[in-house]
């Protein structure tokens, strides 16, 4: 059951219906950013679910169970809560930084999903510098953290700020490095085309041995430090003493840079999937069922790390980053690139 | 840390008494320079409770609920403590089966008292799944006590003479199926958290304390084994029946965090070894059952001690003779000189050492402040 | 070098692998309001009064050891005289806000007439509901069980009775003495015996140490039958 094909026929209609060009596609990108963002609010609901459902039975507890057949309307119960809480915002914060910062955090969330590939033909524009707008829209969040720890006039959310900033560009570095391996192979920065070039399931990037698991390896990781997942939680961790950048938030903006959290997750999955587990390509189901289904099992390890590992201290990260990861990334990088040019494992 | 010809000052963070990994309400002042603490004040008394001048007017048997509440997470221990100190001022004799008794509640009580700490600790590293999986171990033993004295964590059990109550008889069957399964819990937990890098790197050589540290300041239990020195109460001074049974006494020599985590783990195997020698070897007899509510010892004062998990404990009473209350009870704990030698072992380290330390040497504050 | 990285992934692949493993196995913990824990009978809940079967009157003579023995001085005990002197029971007052639900009331009653129940919902949103009353103590008793003391438990130091007593702790004592250590035998013989006449002089200087939380001085050995 392919939906491209209902958009494509909506689109036609639109186009037939005797609007200018401009005003056709003002509306259908409107429309389209409108359904990317439905999809997203719906996947961080059910996200934020789950989350508290693996993490409970991996306790040998049951998490939610009271709202609804197994606590499933919990998120919305959490959330209509947040938004019935007092809006407080301190007297000595510097109001304009301290309200753009979630506003920010939250868009440059959303706006990554221009160029991820939902499924076949399932895409809002396919860039053809997808993956590199991607890491550049998804560098706009450290701007936002550092808003929020300077504009709440506070020492530890100021701490907490430059640390979190600190750690989300040290591991954007490997990660970054570790996906061009990847646009290496694949000759482009489209995302469609990478997914096309993993065609067959031997052909996914994470079974090109030996570059692709390691090059996945120092993704994942690179990745949960990203999102400030344990073990790089130190940003937000309530044992620590500084608490992190959003002290001072409450209500609705502390709503938007929770759920932010769990769409940069999701966001930071669907781009493993594309660009390792080969996409939405699969046998017998439709292509956004394969697309959905891998991407949920990247964020359920994204989950495991949570609830098994400690987190590191803080100069233990940035040590790890710069003295480990990212040596082994360029050399990883250097391996693809031999690998490309003297055509083993090439097919 | 500073560079010269830059201008640093030293800054006070306040580790306030309400903060989830103090273990209680402890605060700590810490003069930081830069990312290093230079200093740490502990601040403490938020805890007091006057537990030792409350038992200067209840009698002998009226004093153990109140001693329970002394240190809540090993219970059978500070009643055991007062017992033997006031068992010892009287001259009683506790019969056989009450001496086994005690035993096995108090090193039940003891792995109780290590998964508490193993719980807390991981909680603090930031592992929250392991905490859940103690207590879910601990469930176990804590419904075992259910069933003999009636309370989960005040026992009220260890009584002057004896004990109070004698075990229901599905007590044994309970205990031996928990005692087996408990072996392969702690190499489950062994394999979440003993070899994981990231703990590895969190612990090792994090708050290091030598052995003339340790004997300086009087610290005692594990925390003093993972310095080298190997001294038990159990095996240096044994009390009780604690020269019948076969156990090993787990020694490191590094004194870190590390070393005293891997100590707390192999005692609580030696304690459930403990356990099942004493279940194999219980008599049948009488208990001491009923409370003597008349208890008067002579004249005199004595000092009894006793190992628990967290260090030596031990109780002092002072009788003015053939009175039923006690002129004067000291209570001695060992997380105090724990809690003392804080300072000198988080001197160079991050803040986030701090959490660390202070959950590896097993301070609880109740201890520290009665 | 080489060796430390891949133990160092090998063991947090082992720990991964450990907490999945637990994705497979039932939780165990109550969903609490709609199923509760069965207590063990032993469980010390709140304490209530029990009454005879049959009758239904209270088992509760006025002894005042309860009172006398609880630490947090939670009970109080209304009573008066009546024409034989008899202590007769007005009021039995348990303050909730300081019961520490220790179990030594239990202990002191020789006549099974107070009982720490396996009962424990009764939080309440002012404190003067935790204050409980004869009525309210003896109707949350009914339902339960106890057993009515038997004679040999009383320890009611009479002479003839010291000789029927006698016999039962020496078989006791014959027994710890096949226990190897030999320096044993003499002090649970002695003990017992040492014990009983203490009892009857130690409640006449209970009455005169003015340290006493409850107010009465009766001797209550007379008036225990």
């Amino acid at each position: 059951m392919e939906i491209a094909g209902i958009f494509k026929y909506l689109y036609e209609l639109l186009a037939g219906s005797g609007l200018s060009q401009t005003w056709v596609d003002i509306i259908a990108l409107v429309a389209a950013a409108v359904m990317v963002f439905g999809v997203l609010a719906l996947i961080a609901l059910f996200l934020v679910w789950w989350e508290r459902k693996v993490s409970g039975h991996i306790q040998q507890r049951f998490g939610p169970m009271m709202t609804g057949w197994h606590g499933w309307r919990q998120t919305v119960a959490d959330a209509v809560k947040l938004l019935q809480k007092e809006d407080i915002t301190p007297s000595a914060v510097d109001r304009p930084v301290f309200y753009w910062a979630p506003i920010i955090c939250f868009v440059a969330a959303f706006a990554a999903y221009v160029t991820i590939p939902f499924g076949k033909e399932l895409i809002v524009s396919d860039l053809n510098i997808g993956i590199l707008f991607i890491i550049a829209i998804t560098t706009f969040t450290i701007i936002s953290l550092l808003m929020a720890g300077w504009g709440s006039n506070n020492k530890y959310a100021l701490l907490g700020g430059m640390r979190s900033a600190a750690q989300v560009v040290s591991y954007e570095v490997p990660m970054v490095v570790s996906v061009l391996a990847v646009v290496l192979f694949a000759g482009s920065l489209s995302m469609v085309d990478i997914v096309e070039s993993q065609a067959k399931i031997y052909q996914w990037y994470i079974f090109r041995l030996p570059f692709g698991p390691i090059a996945f390896i120092i993704y994942i990781i690179a990745a949960t430090a990203e999102t400030n997942r344990t073990p790089f939680d130190i940003p937000e961790a309530e044992q620590e003493l500084v608490a992190g950048f959003n002290i001072e938030y409450s209500g609705m903006k502390f709503a938007m840079f929770f759920l932010a959290e769990f769409v940069n997750m999701f966001t930071v999955s669907a781009i493993g999937t594309t660009l390792f587990l080969g996409g939405w390509q699969g046998p017998l189901l439709p292509s956004w069922i394969w697309f959905f289904i891998k991407t949920l099992a990247l964020v359920f390890v994204f989950m495991l790390f949570r609830w098994t590992y400690p987190r590191l201290r803080v100069d233990q990260l940035m040590e790890f980053s710069w003295k480990f990861l990212l040596p082994v990334a360029f050399a990883n990088l250097i391996l693809a690139g031999w690998m490309k040019y003297s055509g083993w494992f090439n097919w | 840390m500073t560079e010269p010809g830059l201008n640093t000052e030293e800054f006070q963070v306040n580790m306030g008494p309400h903060h989830p990994s103090t273990h209680g309400v402890c605060r700590f002042i810490l003069t930081m320079d830069g990312e290093e603490i230079v200093e740490a004040e502990p601040v403490i008394g938020y805890l007091h409770r006057a537990l030792e001048k409350i038992c200067e007017n209840r009698t002998y048997q009226q004093c153990i609920p109140v001693l329970d509440r002394f240190e809540y997470c090993t219970s059978m221990s500070c009643n055991e403590a007062f017992a033997l100190a006031a068992e010892k001022l009287g001259g009683l004799e506790v019969p056989e089966r009450a001496e086994y008794l005690r035993v096995i509640m108090l090193e039940l009580n003891r792995i109780a008292s290590h998964l508490i700490w193993f719980g807390t600790t991981s909680l603090d590293l930031g592992a929250i799944t392991p905490f859940l999986y103690g207590f879910r171990e601990r469930e176990d033993i804590l419904d075992l006590f259910e069933m003999t004295c009636g309370q989960r964590l005040t026992y009220n059990y260890i009584r002057v003479g004896g004990v109070a109550k004698d075990i229901p008889p599905e007590f044994i069957p309970k205990c031996k199926q928990f005692l087996d399964t408990f072996d392969a819990k702690v190499d489950d937990y062994e394999k979440v958290l003993t070899e994981n890098p990231i703990f590895i790197a969190r612990n090792k050589d994090v708050g290091v304390m030598s052995a003339e540290l340790a004997i300086a300041y009087g610290v005692s239990g594990p925390s003093l084994r993972a310095s080298g020195v190997r001294y038990d109460i159990r095996k240096d001074d044994p009390y009780s029946i604690y020269d019948r049974f076969k156990f090993n006494i787990p020694v490191t020599f590094n004194g870190d965090c590390y070393d005293r985590y891997l100590i707390r783990i192999a005692e609580m195997r030696e304690s459930a070894k403990i356990v099942r020698q004493a279940l194999e070897q219980l008599p049948e007899g009488e208990i001491a059952g009923k409370s003597t509510m008349n208890y008067k010892p002579p004249a005199g004062e004595v000092y009894s001690r006793i190992e628990n998990s967290r260090g030596e404990m031990g109780v002092y009473i002072q009788s003015p003779g053939k009175v039923k209350k006690p002129l004067r009870v000291k209570l001695r704990g060992g997380s105090y000189n724990q809690l003392e030698v804080m300072p000198e072992l988080v001197k160079g380290h991050k803040i986030a050492d701090v959490v660390a330390i202070m959950a590896s040497l097993d301070i609880i504050l109740p201890e520290v402040d009665r | 070098m080489v060796k430390q990285l891949i133990d160092g992934i090998k063991n947090l692949v082992i720990g991964m692998m450990t907490t999945s493993k637990h994705l497979g196995r039932h939780a165990v913990t109550l969903q609490y309001p709609k199923e509760k824990w069965p207590m063990p009978e032993r469980s010390r809940g709140v304490v209530v009064l029990l009454s005879d079967k049959e009758t239904g009157k209270l088992n509760c003579t006025t002894c005042l050891l309860c009172a006398r023995a609880c630490p947090s001085s939670a009970i109080t005990i209304k009573y008066e005289k009546d024409e034989n002197k008899k202590r007769q029971l007005k009021d039995f007052i348990v303050d909730y806000n300081i019961c520490c639900l220790c179990g030594l009331c239990e202990d002191a009653c020789n006549f099974a007439a107070i009982k720490l129940a396996p009962k424990y919902e009764f939080s309440t949103l002012n404190k003067e509901d935790l204050i409980w009353h004869t009525d309210k103590l003896q109707e949350m008793g009914r339902d339960v069980p106890y057993e009515k003391p038997v004679k040999k438990k009383r320890p009611a130091p009479k002479p003839a009775a010291k000789s029927a007593a006698k016999p039962a702790p020496e078989p006791e004592a014959a027994k710890t003495d096949d226990k190897p250590a030999a320096e044993k035998t003499d002090k649970p013989e002695v003990k017992p015996e040492e014990r009983k006449p203490e009892a009857k002089p130690e409640e006449k200087p209970k009455a005169e140490t003015p340290a006493e939380k409850k107010t009465d001085d009766n001797k209550p050995d007379e008036e225990k039958k």
